[in-house]
């Protein structure tokens, strides 16, 4: 059964990766174009057959190539407003001319943001901080909705599409180049501002993103008000609008308009007033900024604490209550039947005193007899409930007293100094060892025992390790899982090693605080203390 | 024979005294704490005490650490130790300084008085008496491999009545067979055992006691 669940989903992963594989050489096909020779089918050929050799590898390239794709077009929107150009396909769309070099950003951008989502979505590199990008935007149970530092990078591309339209070509000219360098030094301090200062980050893009679409916004009231010509030179993209370029006759994505005309502009100032309004929707998130890394994961660790407390918290309610309902039963089978007998006895011996006497005496004896085992009952419950030794004496000599007492040899190492633990803990610990000194007995087989009890680092700690058979199964025995739910209110754990025919080893480590024990630890003896305080009356 | 009595509820302390008059005790002093009883033994030495383990101020084990102390002060003096509930580990305590007259029984023998005032008069004598169930739960220990498994159940029976510190006689008397049986036994245990035999009493248990202990 396991068996065909297991090849059924590999055959299922292996399905996944195999359509995902087959976009790279679709994505590779995008650099096809007239008069580019050999080289983009030698990079179609080579991405068909490592699509087909590996699809697993294949899958882990498409995110990349996506946003290759989307550079791709970007230089392409560029380049065609400034030389001609061979039509080729990019996307849906044939370009070769200014004129439908519109649909290219708009496409270029569809590529990015698919590779991205695809990043996020696959174990890529970068996957994660996009993964996190998305919940600090959404918000979820355990991360407060912030802003994702991550957003300062789309809005120094924004922004350095704005003002660098050489940004495409450095080969072609020297401050083409400089230009490149400036803006690639910017977009690494933007890098660095994300990883170090990402409240910093947070900020700058939110108040990059309003002024960003404020320019558009203003520069469209200007538009309509002053009716001014085109502005600037060279292929000017505001984010998704092309707002100017050589050619006269600009179409602009999804609307057919020139340059100059009412519609790119009317375009232009919606994309505007849309950024902006984003950027203001973020501001507030900033007073409350909590996309401090550490404060999430502070949040989470908490909300994590809290799960846990609320379960050891109804566990130790139900391990209580069950207890109870344990000694209730006890009393009542027990040492409350037992009495209920003696009394039965005592009455049947008072009403035949006189008569027979002989008769009367035989069930005084018997009642002897009973109250005899009502105190043995007693004796046992009270050591089920709390051993007497172990409020004497405490953990050390109580778990001393467990060795003692159990049929085989057990040989103990306590190291405590004298120190106890609080009481609820020993009591836990206590009964954790007796619990697998029990299953040692009854089902190991062994000839010895050792248990060691050390305290270091503040954590308590102690090991129940037996020669015997092992084999033990936590899973089966409902006794140590008990156990481990009574410790786990103290927030102790318990791991038990029993491989089939080797040794049995039960390891339990309670965190917790020594104090100092009963009055008699340390160098003077008890007698001492009772001599001061002296006082005496005979009967004679 | 003069006795001191340390019990810290009246009920039983008053029923001790009765009992102990009864049987021809006689009771130097009845106290109830474990300052005055250390006093009382110390000073008075009776010829044996009866210690209650729980006792003020602490309602711990103070009655078995006046044990252990009145002992270090006057070596071998006699003590029978009562308990609500019975230890191994104390049992060793008390029996550590192997000087004899020891008693560690439970507080419900108390219920056989014949058998209480015999026990009382053996630890005096100079005997280690141990409860029952203190020795049926040594004699578990060693039950399941060794020489002991070896015995059989008569053997067994014999063992764990010397292990109580009774003479041969009382162990004849307890199993309706005679002294001559007894010693029979013993010397067929003590040879399975590997322990030297030994006529004294006191030796003998203790010697049994170590073996079981071991």
């Amino acid at each position: 059964m396991d068996r065909m669940t297991t090849s059924g989903s590999q055959t299922a992963e292996r399905g996944r990766g195999f359509w995902m594989a087959f976009l790279l050489p679709l994505l590779a096909a995008q650099t096809l174009h007239p008069g580019g020779g050999l080289a983009p089918w030698v990079l179609v050929l080579f991405t068909a057959a490592l699509a087909l050799a590996s699809p697993k590898v294949a899958a882990k390239l498409v995110p990349f190539a996506c946003l290759a794709c989307g550079g791709y077009g970007f230089y392409l929107a560029h380049y065609v407003q400034n030389w001609a150009m061979n039509p080729l396909i990019y996307g849906l769309v044939r370009v070769g001319t200014a004129d439908n070099a519109g649909w290219l950003v708009p496409e270029a951008l569809a590529f990015t943001a698919v590779g991205v989502w695809l990043l996020a979505l696959t174990g890529a590199p970068g996957g994660r901080a996009v993964r996190r990008a998305f919940w600090q935007l959404r918000g979820s149970h355990d991360q407060p909705k912030t802003v994702p530092p991550l957003l300062l990078l789309a809005v120094i591309f924004l922004w350095e599409e704005l003002f660098c339209s050489d940004l495409w070509f450095p080969l072609f000219s020297s401050s083409g180049q400089r230009t490149q360098v400036v803006a690639l030094g910017i977009l690494a301090i933007g890098v660095g501002m994300v990883v170090w200062r990402p409240q910093a980050a947070a900020v700058t893009a939110v108040a990059g993103t309003v002024l960003f679409g404020l320019v558009g916004v203003l520069w469209t009231l200007h538009w309509f008000t002053e009716a001014n010509g085109p502005i600037g030179n060279g292929a000017i993209f505001y984010g998704a609008v092309p707002v100017h370029s050589f050619a006269p006759d600009t179409i602009a994505g999804l609307i057919p308009a020139t340059q100059g005309s009412p519609a790119l502009q009317v375009l232009a100032g919606a994309q505007g007033l849309a950024l902006a309004a984003f950027g203001v929707m973020l501001v507030p998130r900033l007073v409350t900024w909590s996309g401090d890394l550490e404060l999430a994961n502070r949040a989470r660790a908490l909300t994590q604490r809290v799960t846990r407390l609320t379960e050891t918290r109804s566990d130790a309610t139900e391990v209580a209550v069950a207890e109870l309902r344990r000694i209730e039963r006890d009393l009542h089978d027990g040492a409350q039947a037992r009495l209920v007998a003696v009394g039965m006895s005592l009455r049947a011996a008072e009403q035949l005193m006189r008569a027979n006497p002989e008769a009367a005496r035989v069930l005084v004896a018997e009642a002897r007899e009973t109250s005899s085992r009502a105190l043995d009952d007693l004796r046992s419950l009270v050591r089920g409930i709390y051993p007497p030794v172990l409020a004497d004496r405490g953990l050390g000599d109580a778990v001393r007293a467990l060795a003692l007492d159990a049929p085989l040899t057990v040989d103990t190492d306590i190291t405590l100094d004298g120190k106890e633990p609080p009481m609820p803990v020993a009591a836990a610990v206590y009964f954790a060892i007796a619990e697998a000194l029990t299953n040692a007995v009854r089902h190991s087989e062994a000839d010895m025992v050792e248990i060691g009890i050390g305290y270091s680092d503040e954590l308590l700690r102690a090991t129940i390790a037996d020669d015997g058979i092992g084999g033990a199964d936590p899973s089966r025995g409902t006794g140590l899982l008990g156990v481990e739910r009574r410790l786990a209110t103290f927030d102790g754990i318990m791991a038990v090693t029993s491989p089939v025919g080797g040794p049995t080893i039960v390891v339990l480590e309670v965190p917790c605080a020594l104090t100092h024990g009963t009055v008699w630890s340390g160098d003077h003896t008890w007698a001492d203390v009772v001599r001061s305080s002296w006082q005496t009356r005979t009967l004679i | 024979m003069r006795v001191v009595i340390g019990e810290d509820l009246f009920l039983l302390r008053d029923g001790l005294v009765r009992l102990l008059d009864a049987h021809g005790f006689e009771v130097v002093a009845a106290v109830g704490s474990a300052p005055e009883l250390l006093r009382a033994l110390t000073e008075l030495k009776p010829d044996v005490g009866i210690v209650d383990v729980r006792l003020p101020p602490t309602f711990t084990d103070d009655g078995l650490r006046v044990a252990i102390e009145a002992r270090r002060a006057c070596p071998g003096l006699p003590l029978l130790v009562l308990s609500q509930y019975v230890e191994q580990l104390y049992a060793r305590e008390l029996l550590a300084d192997q000087a004899g007259g020891v008693g560690y029984l439970l507080k419900d023998r108390v219920f056989s008085d014949a058998a209480f005032a015999d026990a009382v008069r053996d630890v005096a004598a100079g005997s280690t008496v141990l409860d029952p169930e203190v020795v049926s739960r040594l004699m578990t220990k060693r039950a399941r491999s060794g020489p002991l498994a070896a015995l059989t159940p008569r053997e067994r029976e014999v063992l764990s009545l010397m292990a109580q510190g009774r003479s041969n006689a009382a162990i004849a008397a307890k199993l309706f067979i005679t002294e001559k049986a007894v010693s029979k036994h013993a010397a067929g245990i003590f040879a399975n055992l590997g322990l030297t035999p030994s006529d004294d009493d006191n030796r003998r248990v203790l010697a049994v006691l170590a073996y079981l202990n071991s």
